[in-house]
């Protein structure tokens, strides 16, 4: 098995031990999926302080809904990046909605462009692959994962802040995910 | 399959499974999806399931490694009670309950009024759309509070932080514009390394202090703040 479909079937048998109470199975969770799962959050939000509330929020969803997860309908790893995607989505849409956005956010910005981090779990040609798989990219489809999926910006908004027609929006999205398939060799 | 209106179903799935909509326009294609012939809705679920390993597999090339105090934060909120109906009503955590003395009895309210019979208080603010989480520094240890303003109500959990010296307790405050009103007390039996606490009525308060008071607690504090958790 390659990397994540490794840590995907690992995470698979943990998960079923966390939905019946396993706190062990819950730490060996945090302890192979936290920096995919912060490195995220932090990504999306810009913000080191909301990036762990947000990170907290995600485990402890994890640890209330893991007897939800259903490996006929995705990997494990999935499941979680989903959610934690989502719970930072929601974040930085409340925040840019809210008048706390001014007083906070931003304020503390982390460099989202660093390469922060070497961590064990994640093989350094796992990390090679990915990168080149995204450089593979055209500039055009970059920049609508970029405002979609990493700045939280809905289609309708990326097409208003790039200028161009909504169906153009969507199909470079739909193009640039089909493309990250084909180069991940996910079907 | 080759209707206009599904063929359009179905390119939306991407950004549907990127979460790049508004929740009305997600609750609209959900219902969509719902009343499509199977091979359409099958396409839709393929689709957004492809995306999302793609995107967990890409979350490598985003890695970071958080502050190494965010395991111990995190693992503590594994309580048995943190959502888990079924655990709730365990004898450790009754005990532990009986310990916290105020919130005790508004709880068993909140209990019999709860809207869902099958979620606990706990887990209907951990299911609010509105939750939120902060966390300070308190005595060595954490304090986390996770608190719904829709749900009016809050659990604190207290990681690693030492009990109060005897013949003092640990006394929290809902802050709000009249000033602190006190939110209960632990004195030191309560304060276990990791302990919860539920808060059933935040009202309009915008904080959450500690304080350390004598004897059984004081009607207005009477020291320091130790912590203030913002909560807003």
């Amino acid at each position: 098995m390659t990397g994540p479909a490794r840590l995907s079937s690992d995470l698979d048998a943990l998960l079923r031990r966390v939905a019946q109470g396993d706190r062990d199975a819950f730490a060996a969770v945090y302890d192979l999926t936290h920096s995919r799962v912060y490195g995220l959050v932090v990504r999306v939000l810009r913000d080191a302080g909301y990036s762990e509330e947000t990170t907290q929020e995600i485990y402890l969803e994890v640890w209330r809904t893991a007897s939800e997860y259903d490996s006929a309908k995705g990997s494990a790893l999935a499941w979680l990046l989903t959610m934690a995607h989502r719970r930072a989505i929601d974040r930085v849409r409340a925040e840019q909605a809210g008048s706390r956005r001014e007083s906070r956010y931003g304020a503390a910005n982390v460099d989202p462009a660093g390469d922060t981090v070497a961590d064990s779990a994640i093989a350094a040609d796992e990390r090679r692959r990915v990168r080149a798989c995204l450089d593979a990219l055209t500039d055009a489809q970059r920049q609508c994962i970029e405002l979609a999926y990493y700045g939280g910006l809905t289609y309708p908004e990326v097409s208003q802040r790039l200028a161009t027609n909504l169906s153009t929006i969507k199909s470079r999205i739909r193009d640039a995910l089909r493309g990250l398939r084909n180069c991940l060799d996910v079907p | 399959m080759t209707e206009p209106t599904h063929f359009e179903l179905l390119e939306l799935a991407t950004p549907y499974a990127l979460h790049a909509m508004s929740d009305a326009e997600r609750a609209d294609i959900d219902r969509r999806v719902g009343a499509a012939p199977s091979p359409v809705a099958t396409a839709f679920a393929d689709e957004v399931r492809g995306v999302r390993e793609a995107m967990a597999i890409v979350s490598a090339a985003t890695a970071a490694e958080p502050p190494a105090y965010l395991r111990a934060a995190t693992l503590a909120l594994a309580q048995p009670d943190s959502g888990r109906q079924s655990h709730w009503r365990t004898a450790a955590f009754a005990s532990a309950a009986a310990a916290i003395v105020v919130g005790a009895a508004a709880f068993g309210i909140g209990v019999l009024m709860r809207p869902h019979p099958t979620q606990t208080v706990a887990e209907q603010i951990l299911a609010a759309p509105d939750v939120r989480t902060v966390s300070r520094p308190l005595a060595n240890g954490t304090a986390t509070v996770m608190f719904s303003r829709d749900r009016n109500a809050g659990v604190l959990v207290m990681n690693n932080v030492p009990p109060p010296a005897p013949g003092t307790v640990y006394q929290m405050w809902l802050i709000g514009s009249n000033g602190p009103t006190s939110a209960g007390t632990m004195g030191t039996a309560a304060v276990t390394p990791s302990t919860t606490h539920m808060f059933d009525s935040l009202g309009s308060s915008t904080a959450l202090a500690f304080t350390v008071e004598p004897g059984n607690g004081s009607p207005r504090p009477t020291s320091a703040i130790l912590a203030e958790l913002p909560l807003s």
